[in-house]
């Protein structure tokens, strides 16, 4: 083939939108299907072997589960983290949409900057930030001091108990939730309010039957952008949470780190996966494409 | 009624403006707390106020810190720029085309969302040292934190793209320009205010990401790391004052983001509507 | 006699340093189709949504069916309104769309079914309840909003620009059903749009607005053949213009001197002999003739020039003719008329009564 006609087959392969959507969209899909499901694959995998000695054997056997789903500490670990999550996903859900709301209505040209505003103190790391917590609400921290100037004692639940740890958790992710629902009210149609309110719907009406709807997406995005992390929580509940709020994925972590139990915390991993998978599926069939008012992005 | 509907309404926005506000003390009081720690003479117990600069001396005068951050904002920079190309061109080839592998391919950039970071390094971690039999370095550590960088990218420019008016694209073909072209000269300058966004975004989350590097990067320091290993052995004080610095740049930043959009320089995509 | 159905006191409205609505008062019977018709920034779409409760005005009142409703809240004032982008709501069926309303008003399910079931039929829409707006026609969604707005049988239907988006064949049946409509349910519309056509083929009374008033309020008719204003004249209708000057008066007529020609025109209102005046005649009050011979002069005004172009619109023609001055004038005549070409030597004439003046 000459040099010319070899380039037009070319080109006209290239032309194909097969071809486009393959070149633009393969590398990220592959990337994340070889660098996250690939080792997800291998967790399972461990989590049939067994531990001796910090090296793993592959030695097929279910002791791993079979711990996991028999003592009671585990059980307790996770049952408390879920319910940590599930609190922790309502309150900052509660938060986030009026935060987002009055942004995404309200903010003007100011918006991005709003927005941004809310992720800045990720700056500061993790662990700074909890450290700060502690010492603001500390038993000696600057809420309490304040208070025992005043002559009222130290508010105990504010350090080192479940509580303390929910709001920790609080603190560090809903700004995730209220850019979710952001980014969802800024491509709704407010004039669809206006459309409602004509027809005769008080504005709490109208909020129920078209802004929560019509957002819906939006708001599971960001309960599973708050609720999946909060499961796996683990240095908020070490630092802000007392002895008796170990999470579990504090006992997970512990698995890699210091006991070397891999298998087993291969196993937790596996478990902890499952959870979360059930959360989503539970989350995207709640999701109706029609009834959600995706009207033509999907389409074309 | 009518009065006492709007005076509803009115309600609703200014409880709204009042809880925002509250947020943003919410969200900032520890962050004043770090700023004013570092100036203060005893770290571990800063009250009464006694003003002091060791933390900054101590900062400077640190090799461990220098190259915690250096190493930090490789890391951040990195994922960044993977996780912002992957994403670009994973929201523009989803929205543009049609194709039987688009559910599967929009559930892949949006799955990372669902595991946890823990979750993300252990396995990583584990497939690394036992599989590949790799110890963990910078590299793969970017790839790592490249996991949830795309789909928090993936997820900030689909916002945008989704709104993009793809008949633009068309025009400009009929004008002579080839995709790439397009891309360059009308995709990106419209879409660009999310990819920033999708930009910092996924540097932020690396640079301070502690689950996912600790598990990949061993020994290697970073910001994080070189914290939780001070928290062991008693809280460093450069940290107060690096944590300090870097909100003073920020601050900077966000001073001159809100000028351009006051004085309406750049509006950063925002169409007045 | 029967209270109007919306009547409308000194509303004004500004937006900082713009007056949207000047001082405009309104009233609107019973079974009246209204336009409010006026080029863009005229005000008609801040009057209508004064009215609609989406605005507040800040001087004069809004009443409707007697009831004084100026602060309230739209969704207590029991109207329809139909917008320009349809704005259906794009998570509901057609079905569930129309009957919004309803549901709103919490009318009990046997009666909302009964009236869906009226709707959809009014509109001829069965058989498309379940589907969802994006899988509609621009034709079915606009007919899905109408249903919408007239289901509860409001006391008014207010249309923003309704057949903005539509092609010109669907807009010109559009324009046909919705007089239709009206004049069967005797539900008051006001209609507001730019398009002076649409205006007078489907509204009973015409308001002209500009800069957020009034230029003229009454029957179609009227502000077609009697344009009150120049604005009004120049606005409805397509008309030739000349400024020319006033020289005196002849009983209902008044001489007129332009360009050295003399002519006899309807009088202008309020103008004293050697002002400056602008004479306004519709291309169809002209007629075209060979030449001065063509035609009996008696009581007719003429001018000589040279035919340019013919431009064919289907039922009529444009003639365009070339004055000696220079000056372009159209005639919109009978297609098939005189054997005319380019560049032949034509005539332009009309009766001494026909056309409008105005001073400047």
């Amino acid at each position: 083939m000459s040099g010319l006609e070899e380039r037009r087959r070319w080109l006209s392969i290239a032309r194909r939108p097969g071809v486009r959507f393959a070149f633009l969209v393969a590398p990220g899909a592959l990337f994340i299907l070889i660098a996250l499901v690939l080792p997800l694959l291998s967790i399972v995998v461990f989590s049939f072997w067994r531990t001796q000695s910090y090296e793993l054997y592959a030695d097929w056997n279910l002791n791993n589960y079979r711990a996991l789903l028999g003592e009671p500490a585990y059980r307790i670990f996770f049952l408390r983290s879920l319910f940590t999550a599930a609190i922790v996903s309502f309150v900052s859900l509660a938060i986030a949409w009026p935060v987002a709301y009055l942004i995404a209505k309200h903010g003007g040209r100011y918006r991005l900057l709003l927005v941004l505003l809310l992720a800045a103190p990720f700056f500061t790391g993790v662990i700074l930030r909890i450290t700060a917590l502690q010492g603001l609400f500390g038993p000696i921290g600057v809420i309490n001091m304040a208070l025992n100037m005043f002559g009222m004692g130290p508010i105990g639940v504010l350090m080192y108990t479940q509580f303390a740890a929910g709001i920790g958790l609080v603190y560090l992710y809903v700004p995730f939730m209220i850019t979710a629902i952001y980014l969802s009210l800024v491509n709704f149609n407010f004039e669809l309010l206006e459309v409602a309110k004509i027809n005769g719907a008080h504005p709490w009406r109208a909020f129920i039957e078209i802004t929560w709807p019509l957002n819906w997406i939006g708001t599971v995005i960001g309960l599973v952008l708050v609720f999946i992390p909060c499961l796996a929580s683990a240095v908020t509940q070490r630092f802000l949470g007392g002895p008796q709020a170990t999470s579990f994925g504090m006992s997970l972590s512990l698995q890699f780190g210091e006991t070397g139990t891999w298998a087993l915390g291969s196993a937790m991993g596996v478990f902890l996966f499952l959870a979360s998978l059930i959360v989503i599926l539970a989350a995207g069939r709640s999701i109706n494409l029609k009834r959600s008012g995706f009207t033509g992005a999907l389409d074309r | 009624m009518s009065l006492r509907a709007e005076r509803r309404i009115d309600l609703a926005a200014f409880s709204s403006g009042i809880l925002l506000i509250v947020l943003y003390i919410f969200l900032y009081a520890p962050i004043f707390y770090v700023i004013y720690t570092s100036f203060a003479a005893d770290i571990v117990w800063p009250f009464p106020p006694s003003f002091s600069t060791s933390s900054y001396e101590d900062l400077f005068a640190s090799s461990l810190y220098a190259k915690a951050l250096s190493n930090s904002l490789i890391l951040g920079l990195g994922t960044a720029v993977l996780s912002t190309v992957l994403a670009t061109g994973g929201a523009i080839g989803l929205l543009r085309y049609r194709n039987h592998w688009r559910g599967t391919a929009f559930f892949l950039f949006l799955a990372p969302l669902f595991v946890a970071d823990l979750l993300i390094g252990i396995s990583t971690l584990a497939f690394n040292s036992r599989v590949l039999g790799l110890p963990g370095n910078i590299y793969s550590a970017i790839a790592a934190n490249a996991i949830p960088g795309t789909s928090f990218a993936f997820l900030i420019i689909l916002s945008q793209v989704v709104r993009y008016d793809w008949a633009m694209d068309e025009a400009a073909m009929v004008f002579g320009a080839g995709p790439f072209r397009c891309f360059a000269e009308i995709t990106l300058p419209t879409i660009w205010p999310s990819v920033l966004g999708a930009f910092l975004i996924s540097f932020i989350l690396a640079f301070n990401n502690l689950e996912i590097s600790f598990y990949n990067l061993g020994a290697i320091p970073t910001l994080p790391s070189v914290a939780w290993g001070s928290l062991r052995f008693g809280l460093g004080p450069e940290l107060f004052a690096l944590a300090a610095l870097v909100n003073f740049a920020v601050f900077i930043i966000f001073a001159v983001m809100y000028l351009l959009m006051r004085y309406q320089i750049v509006s950063f995509g925002y169409r007045g509507r | 006699m029967p209270q109007p159905v919306l009547r409308l006191h000194s509303i004004v409205k500004r937006f900082c340093t713009v007056t949207a609505v000047d001082r405009v008062d309104l009233t609107i019977e019973r079974g009246e189709f209204f336009a409010l018709l006026g080029p863009s920034g005229s005000g008609k779409t801040t009057l209508l949504r004064i009215i609609a409760g989406l605005e507040l005005p800040d001087l004069g009142t809004v009443e409707i069916s007697g009831r004084n409703v100026t602060h309230l809240p739209p969704y207590a004032r029991h109207i329809g309104m139909v917008f320009q982008n349809f704005l259906l709501f794009p998570h509901k069926t057609a079905a569930e769309n129309i009957v919004f309303p309803l549901r709103m008003q919490r009318l009990p399910r046997a009666a909302r079914d009964e009236r869906l079931a009226w709707a959809m039929k009014l509109m001829r829409l069965q058989g498309l309840e379940d589907r969802y707006p994006n899988e509609m026609s621009g034709g079915q969604q606009q007919r899905v909003a109408l249903a919408r707005g007239l289901i509860s049988r409001p006391a008014l239907l207010l249309l923003d620009e309704p057949l903005a988006n539509l092609d010109r064949e669907l807009r010109s049946e559009m324009e046909v059903e919705i007089r239709r409509y009206q004049k069967e349910l005797e539900i008051p519309f006001v209609y507001v749009t730019h398009n002076q056509e649409e205006a007078l083929t489907m509204s009973d009374r015409i308001a002209v607005m500009r800069n957020g008033g009034f230029e003229q309020v009454g029957a179609k008719t009227e502000i077609y053949t009697n344009p009150a204003t120049v604005f009004v004249a120049g606005f409805v209708g397509h008309a030739n213009r000349f400024e020319a000057r006033l020289v005196e008066f002849n009983g209902e007529l008044a001489r007129i001197e332009w360009k050295g020609t003399s002519m006899l025109v309807p009088r202008p209102r309020d103008a004293t002999p050697g002002a400056a005046i602008q004479f306004a005649i519709k291309y169809e009050d002209l007629e075209v003739a060979r030449g001065v011979n063509g035609f009996d002069p008696t009581n007719r005004n003429w001018l000589t020039g040279r035919l340019r172009d013919v431009i064919f619109k289907g039922q009529t023609a444009n003639y365009i003719v070339v004055l000696e001055d220079g000056t372009d004038i159209v005639v919109s005549g009978d297609p098939h008329g005189l054997d005319l070409k380019p560049a032949d030597s034509v005539v332009v004439h009309w009766p001494i009564t026909r056309g409008n003046c105005f001073e400047l």
